[in-house]
């Protein structure tokens, strides 16, 4: 399915961080959703800020406008509030967008887990994301730094336990 | 012998006459008075047939209501101005206008967040028809504009603004002057305007110019354009043809 744009993206104010705050927090609402539209779309991997400043969301080359790097910061905090990013170092260099919040996609694997009596049984992240079973589940294909943040959320809760197999790591659900 | 004129007998025969000719005019009435009511029973069923008739006509067809409008103009009435009048209760034409009129504030209040309460004429007339469904009965831009200025005469905040060749509907009660109201004329061709257009166009002084841009910025009718090639554009997102591109804007 080719991703829709919304209106705000073909409007060259758009990229310009709005003086008026009541615009402004209309036009940071906009640019939240954006990202975690596109996000999901295209698999947005971690990245670097740097990086992020040339990719299409934030660059429109038809229309000659690009966010600039002090607006993708604050467009990036915005998203760090609402608990769909994550800094992956302390100097705030490298994101990961979430489209779902980890404990939204913990709730979607344990879902799976419960419906399907797998409960006290263990898996390798690959089994779970990867494996034949999980195919028609939306988190089928998670990357792995998502996955374990959405494992992290249910350990939280004493629903799952992360534990380490022999060739790599694995989950025990209860 | 037969004598005329005066005497018991010809006042007799004059009473008798006068009460015939009475009773002759109380028939008269009766004959009148009964093809009166003959008349007025089939003018009764007409206007019964040609009101439920018409009742239809009104809501299916602008063309039929501009047509009504003027007839009424015409022999100087309005039947707008009162719902209780003769013909708009008649026709159900009041109903048509109050119902639209409230569409109409349900479109300006749900795009208000974008546009700061300024929408086109067109627009709002595409999300009015788009509020109506498949089967909608057509509404034209006529129609629209008696609503509105109905809706003024309500006291409910909304002005028609002219610009250029079409006509901006407000819908917020932010204060626009005159100055306000040229700048959206001004940028009605392009949808934005820059301070030198203004400079150039309306001899404005620079600060002048600058104060009538902050105050539709704050309305939230403007947005700032800063990467702008020559210097910066305020663009207003209600002038913006593309904002209801059906399959979303184009990419990148």
């Amino acid at each position: 399915m080719s991703f829709v744009w919304p209106w705000q993206y073909s409007f060259p104010p758009f990229f310009t961080l709005q003086p008026n705050g009541e615009t402004r927090q209309k036009q940071l609402s906009a640019w939240c959703a954006l990202a975690l539209a596109y996000s999901q779309q295209h698999r947005l991997p971690a990245m670097t800020v740097r990086e992020a400043q040339d990719i299409p969301l934030f660059a429109n080359h038809r229309l000659q406008r690009k966010l600039p790097l002090e607006s993708i910061q604050v467009v990036l905090e915005e998203l760090r509030k609402n608990g769909n990013l994550e800094w992956l170092d302390k100097n705030k260099t490298s994101f990961l967008i979430m489209w779902k919040r980890p404990e939204e996609w913990g709730k979607l694997i344990y879902q799976w887990v419960s419906k399907n009596g797998l409960t006290n049984s263990v898996f390798t992240l690959y089994e779970l994301v990867s494996g034949d079973d999980t195919e028609n589940e939306e988190f089928h294909g998670l990357d792995e730094a998502t996955l374990l943040r959405a494992l992290q959320a249910l350990q939280q809760e004493h629903k799952a336990e992360i534990i380490t197999l022999d060739d790599g790591r694995g989950v025990k659900f209860f | 012998m037969h004598r005329r004129g005066v005497g018991a007998g010809a006042i007799a025969r004059r009473k008798l006459t006068e009460a015939k000719y009475k009773e002759r005019g109380t028939v008269l009435a009766e004959d009148q008075l009964a093809q009166m009511s003959r008349q007025l029973e089939t003018f009764r069923t007409h206007l019964q047939a040609f009101a439920s008739r018409h009742k239809q006509e009104i809501r299916r067809s602008p063309e039929f209501r501009l047509h009504f409008q003027h007839m009424c103009a015409a022999i100087g009435v309005d039947p707008l101005a009162s719902g209780k009048g003769f013909w708009a209760e008649l026709l159900g034409v009041g109903d048509f206008y109050y119902e639209l009129g409230v569409q109409i504030i349900e479109v300006c209040l749900a795009l208000r967040h974008r546009n700061g309460g300024l929408i086109t004429l067109e627009e709002l007339q595409q999300q009015v028809l788009k509020g109506r469904g498949k089967f909608a009965q057509d509404v034209s831009a006529d129609d629209l504009l008696r609503a509105i200025r109905k809706l003024k005469v309500l006291g409910s905040g909304f002005g028609i603004i002219p610009v250029g060749g079409t006509v901006l509907v407000q819908s917020v009660p932010a204060e626009l002057s005159m100055d306000h109201t040229v700048l959206l004329q001004l940028a009605e061709k392009k949808g934005f305007v820059t301070v030198s257009e203004i400079r150039d166009s309306l001899n404005w002084e620079t600060e002048r110019a600058k104060q009538a841009l902050e105050h539709l910025l704050k309305e939230g009718m403007a947005w700032l354009d800063a990467q702008a090639p020559a210097e910066p554009q305020f663009w207003l997102p209600a002038l913006f043809s593309e904002l209801h591109a059906q399959d979303g804007a184009a990419g990148p």
